[in-house]
């Protein structure tokens, strides 16, 4: 078989994102533009905001990803993979758009990716000979979910959130306590300096099927800081984030346990905390499971994880048409069943 | 100099190829909010009409609009991702001018105003001269109802023009002194594109394609999307 390159492109959100990837595994380019600042003074993503700056962006990016691949002089990709959902309606549209518009002038095929599968292949790009089944335990601030992936394009959804998403209820934290924004990271670092057990949250439906809700967790900071207005950030950090990571974790193992998967792997932006990244480890060690943790850039929203699911795409369902458009609510069921 | 012209500003999305021999081949559709499934294939059947191979393309016009933000990037991101790979140079037309543009052979002053949704127009005032119009306004965002005022104002003859004359024609009509154009010449023209990029290609008036820059005429609503908020 000939090498396959492979250009994705991905701008589901605040990212905007280009990544030449060889066959699905080799990273020749990968470039991510991101939006943080654009949005941070408004505490979250704006819409309209992003949809401006994918736009503004997304050229120089794709130039960038296309000149550290090598392929400035008549190198041609020989496939666009993009994002077609889940995301952001407006700011989808621009990479699907430039995706298909690129892949006709090329004359090269044009290969739809759905963003949730695409956090699952993050994981191949460092380790293409990972043992399945794996449970991937994926969170960010869209998606809190719970994915046994039996083989490519093989996967069952286990469980998701009812509510906000993972990501989420730090955002909403970190905002309550003045953390600004992104709230992962702020409570992440703030967290370091408290006390875990300082204040016992709730751990919702921790012990009750493989479903999460963070709503109420992010309710109770609300509540118990207005009650004790003089309580430690730093505790009420650590602790919120312990309750977090424990109902995750758990889940994550016993899914593990149920389901006979060979290991556990983490994707999504809170796959960048660091306590959720050293239980996993721990629990892993603890059950025998073979442990993956890709590296943070791979676990943020990036365009290296679209191209390596288009590979995949590519070579069971073959091109997609030229008349794809975006779906803002894909799920993952929709392109693996 | 082949032209390749893109437009998506209104709930129409069309293109269309032209040159020194004037349009070769162009496609319109207004079946509303699917702009992304039908420009790429539509671009594809152009060329083909136009029998012509794209890297013989040597430039690629854009609507900048003003129009429906959503519609418009697809438009501006299809544009820049061919100029791109095509290595060619882009040229921006606004929204309004295309409508201005066919309707050139009046006397009158005319006023293109675009649907901008929310109540609200996009419009600019021109008066045509020889080869074309000429813009005498700012492009600017209103009600019907401040457009029509300014129009009254004026006090002279005016041709409206464009899809937001026709969902608000009950404003306009009657106005005295206003002529609304007809439903044919509703919507921004790829083949006007193509006709006023090329002009403006032969005197090499054009930008790269990082250059192009879309007219929006509007802040951003700022509502924060928590619902899929998905990277920390
Ligand atoms: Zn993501």
């Amino acid at each position: 078989m000939t090498d396959m390159r492979i250009l994705g492109i991905e701008t589901s959100c605040d990212e905007t994102a280009a990544a030449v990837v060889m066959n699905g595994t080799r990273v020749l380019s990968s470039v991510v533009s991101t939006q943080i600042d654009l949005h941070a003074r408004f505490g979250g993503v704006v819409p309209e905001v992003a949809s401006r700056a994918h736009v503004e962006m997304l050229t120089p990016v794709i130039s960038q990803a296309m000149l550290e691949a090598g392929m400035v002089d008549g190198g041609k990709v020989d496939a666009v993979a993009a994002t077609v959902g889940p995301g952001l309606i407006g700011s989808l549209l621009v990479g699907v758009s430039a995706a298909k518009a690129l892949a006709l002038v090329w004359d090269v095929p044009f290969v739809a990716v759905n963003h949730l599968e695409a956090h699952l292949y993050a994981a191949f790009l460092e380790e293409p000979d990972l043992e399945l089944p794996l449970v991937v335990l994926l969170v960010s601030g869209g998606h809190t979910m719970l994915v046994c992936m039996e083989g490519h394009g093989r996967y069952r959804l286990l469980g998701q959130t009812v509510d906000d998403a993972a990501g989420e209820a730090f955002d909403k934290v970190a905002r309550f306590l003045d953390l600004g924004y992104p709230g992962g990271p702020a409570i992440d670092r703030l967290a370091m300096e408290g006390d875990p057990r300082a204040v016992d949250f709730p751990r919702p439906m921790k012990n009750d099927g493989y479903n999460f809700s963070f709503s109420g967790l992010k309710t109770s900071v609300v509540n118990y800081v207005r009650k004790n207005p003089d309580v430690a950030a730093a505790d009420v950090a650590a602790s919120f984030q312990d309750a977090v990571c424990d109902v995750l974790i758990t889940k994550a193992r016993r899914a593990a346990k149920e389901v006979g998967a060979k290991g556990l792997c983490l994707g999504g932006g809170v796959a960048a905390n660091s306590q959720l990244r050293e239980q996993l480890l721990d629990a892993c060690v603890a059950d025998g499971l073979q442990a993956f943790l890709p590296a943070r850039a791979m676990c943020t929203d990036n365009a290296a994880m679209i191209a390596a699911a288009g590979w995949y795409r590519l070579a069971s369902d073959g091109p997609s048409p030229l008349d794809t458009g975006a779906n803002p609510s894909l799920s993952l069921s929709v392109l693996g069943s | 100099m082949l032209v390749l012209g893109i437009e998506s500003a209104t709930t129409q999305v069309g293109c269309a190829i032209g040159g020194h021999e004037g349009v070769l081949a162009s496609a319109h559709s207004s079946r509303a909010k699917r702009h992304a499934e039908i420009l790429t294939p539509q671009i594809d059947f152009v060329r083909r009409q136009a029998r012509i191979e794209l890297r013989e393309i040597g430039v690629v016009a854009v609507d900048l609009g003003p129009g429906l933000f959503t519609g418009l990037r697809v438009g501006i991101a299809s544009a820049m991702a061919i100029a791109h790979a095509l290595t060619v140079p882009m040229i921006g037309v606004a929204s309004l001018d295309l409508l201005a543009f066919p309707v050139r052979f009046t006397s009158k002053l005319i006023v293109a105003a675009i649907d901008a949704r929310r109540g609200e127009l996009f419009h600019a005032f021109y008066r045509p001269v020889p080869g074309g119009v000429q813009r005498v306004s700012d492009y600017e965002v209103s009600s019907p109802d401040d457009l029509a005022s300014e129009i009254l104002a004026r006090s002279e003859d005016c041709l409206v023009v464009g899809d937001g004359v026709l969902r608000y024609h009950e404003v306009f009509d009657g106005l005295r002194k206003v002529e609304l154009a007809d439903f044919g010449f509703a919507y921004p023209n790829a083949a006007s594109l193509v006709q006023l990029a090329h002009a403006q290609a032969l005197r090499e008036q054009w930008v790269k394609p990082w250059e192009i820059t879309p007219l929006y005429l509007r802040k951003p609503d700022i509502d924060i999307n928590w619902a899929t908020r998905d990277t920390k």
